[in-house]
């Protein structure tokens, strides 16, 4: 049997790629940030755990601004993003890729055309033929290149996962944000998803905080989990930290393991 | 007072409001240097050659059919004569514009708010935006452009095929030349009969694009909200049609061109 892929042992001495200091945002009423504070060092994967609803998707969502948080500051690679302009974040948006949960692959464009879309757009691929090499290489990368002129409604969800991964790869980000990478995949999947994350970690040197509620992903993936409970952070550690905590709430995270 | 408002009332203000909103925000990126040409070249293409056919049908039988029902009227006064000068005027200043800009708002419009309200909430614009692309600049700018083009040359297409499909309504009476029917129809129509109809054409297509885009950059609630934005953008770039016209000849005329 194949041993479970280790995770990727943090580099010293520590660079801090990015830093969220008393993250809020609310929606009305409803404070679903509460002043978060979270580190990511160079080559370093650190989970977001929480409950669905906690907040996890959106922290991420405001770490690239998509979402205006409503107090608190983001440092992403020396940027201020909650002072940047709509130029300075474009450009920092290049470093910073993004996994969507849903993969949010163009579905009027073929694989091959998603991946193009990135490079056409930042100009990153000086030629046809650069474009194309790049293109091979990360279809090769996440093992489907065979699938080049396939539409995504022509995919597997877990295809439709790695597709998107190499989308977001393609400009060869610093930063990975993943947002529940494995939900809605079958364990054996999601497993293989992990793995392809590690392995292109490895590859392509790139530091990435990982959204998810499931622990089997803290356990392939994360040198470090922070658990999100009512807009703060809870406990920071490791997974072997976590699995003996005998703190209730983080117990409850164990239940099905 | 707090709740005293009419529901339609505050949504007809919301509507309103985010749509100014969205026009304003389209001008302020609409003479970016970084246009995308390429996005607006296969627009332009896709709306004006997929609205040609049902344009095209729509006029020819526009034009017949008021040629044929114009004539007994028009006999009975013994003023067949006026028959070309008057489908002519009818068609270019007003039947034309408004029924090409209503087609298209029901074709283009809701095919652009479907679209993009699609991926909206399917995420796809959010991993434009991540991805370091404007997906405001890319999507709604060259879209609204496109429809600000093409409509007018549809327009402009569309009164050809009407005149043209008049001369055959009269031709199914009695035979009647082609040349002598293009110069009653060139006697009849004036500069003040074609520019009023072309400008007020440029703004419809404007509406139809801008109204389009709104909804489908608006779209919330999932797949049920994708059928409600598309509903909408052909309900209220229909109306906006109608108001923009009423206000077009209200500045005609006062400027004396009616």
């Amino acid at each position: 049997m194949a041993s479970p892929a280790t995770p990727a042992t943090a580099p010293q001495p520590r660079e801090k790629v990015l830093s969220l200091r008393g993250l809020e945002l609310a929606f009305g009423d409803n404070r679903v940030l509460r002043g978060f504070d979270l580190d990511l060092y160079r080559g370093e994967n650190v989970m977001v755990l929480g409950k669905s609803g906690s907040g996890k998707s959106v922290l991420i969502k405001c770490i690239v601004r998509l979402l205006m948080p409503t107090g608190g500051s983001i440092e992403v690679l020396g940027q201020d993003v909650l002072a940047l302009g709509q130029e300075e974040l474009d450009h920092l948006r290049v470093k910073v890729g993004f996994l969507f949960q849903s993969s949010a692959l163009y579905d009027s464009m073929t694989v091959e055309e998603n991946l193009r879309f990135p490079l056409r757009r930042h100009w990153l691929a000086t030629s046809a033929g650069e474009a194309d090499g790049l293109v091979e290489e990360m279809l090769g990368a996440v093992g489907l290149a065979h699938t080049r002129k396939l539409y995504p409604s022509e995919l597997s969800g877990g295809m439709k996962r790695r597709i998107a991964l190499a989308r977001t790869l393609i400009l060869k980000p610093e930063i990975v944000l993943y947002d529940e990478p494995t939900t809605g995949l079958d364990p054996i999947t999601g497993k293989e998803i992990v793995e392809l994350i590690l392995k292109l970690q490895r590859t392509y040197g790139t530091s990435s905080i990982i959204i998810s509620h499931d622990l089997h992903v803290a356990r392939l993936a994360a040198n470090r989990i922070a658990l999100l409970h009512e807009g703060r952070k809870y406990a920071e550690g490791t997974y072997d930290e976590f699995r003996a905590s005998q703190d209730p709430l983080i117990q409850k995270f164990f239940i099905f393991m | 007072m707090k709740g005293s408002s009419p529901r339609p009332f505050q949504v007809f203000l919301t509507e309103a409001g985010g749509f100014s909103l969205f026009v304003s925000r389209f001008f302020g990126n609409a003479f970016h240097r970084r246009f995308e040409w390429r996005e607006f070249i296969r627009q332009s293409v896709q709306n004006g050659n997929g609205s040609l056919p049902l344009v095209a049908v729509t006029a020819f039988i526009m034009g017949l059919v008021l040629t044929v029902q114009s004539r007994p009227t028009l006999a009975r006064f013994g003023a067949e004569s006026m028959l070309p000068a008057m489908v002519a005027i009818s068609m270019v200043r007003e039947i034309v514009p408004v029924i090409t800009a209503l087609i298209c708002a029901g074709k283009i419009a809701s095919g652009m708010s479907a679209e993009l309200g699609s991926m909206k909430v399917t995420e796809q614009i959010d991993a434009m935006e991540v991805s370091g692309t404007n997906p405001f600049r890319y999507l709604a700018v060259t879209r609204i452009w496109s429809t600000t083009l093409m409509v007018p040359l549809l327009v402009i297409l569309a009164d050809g095929i009407a005149i043209w499909a008049s001369w055959v309504g009269m031709n199914m009476k009695e035979p009647v030349s082609w040349q002598l029917f293009q110069r009653q129809v060139f006697d009849s129509l004036a500069l003040g009969d074609v520019l009023p109809a072309l400008i007020k054409s440029i703004f419809f297509g404007f509406v139809v694009g801008a109204m389009g885009c709104f909804k489908g950059f608006t779209t919330a609630k999932g797949t049920e909200g994708v059928g409600r934005s598309a509903h909408n953008a052909v309900v209220y770039s229909s109306l906006l049609i109608f108001i923009i016209d009423l206000l077009a000849v209200q500045i005609t005329d006062l400027m004396g061109l009616n």
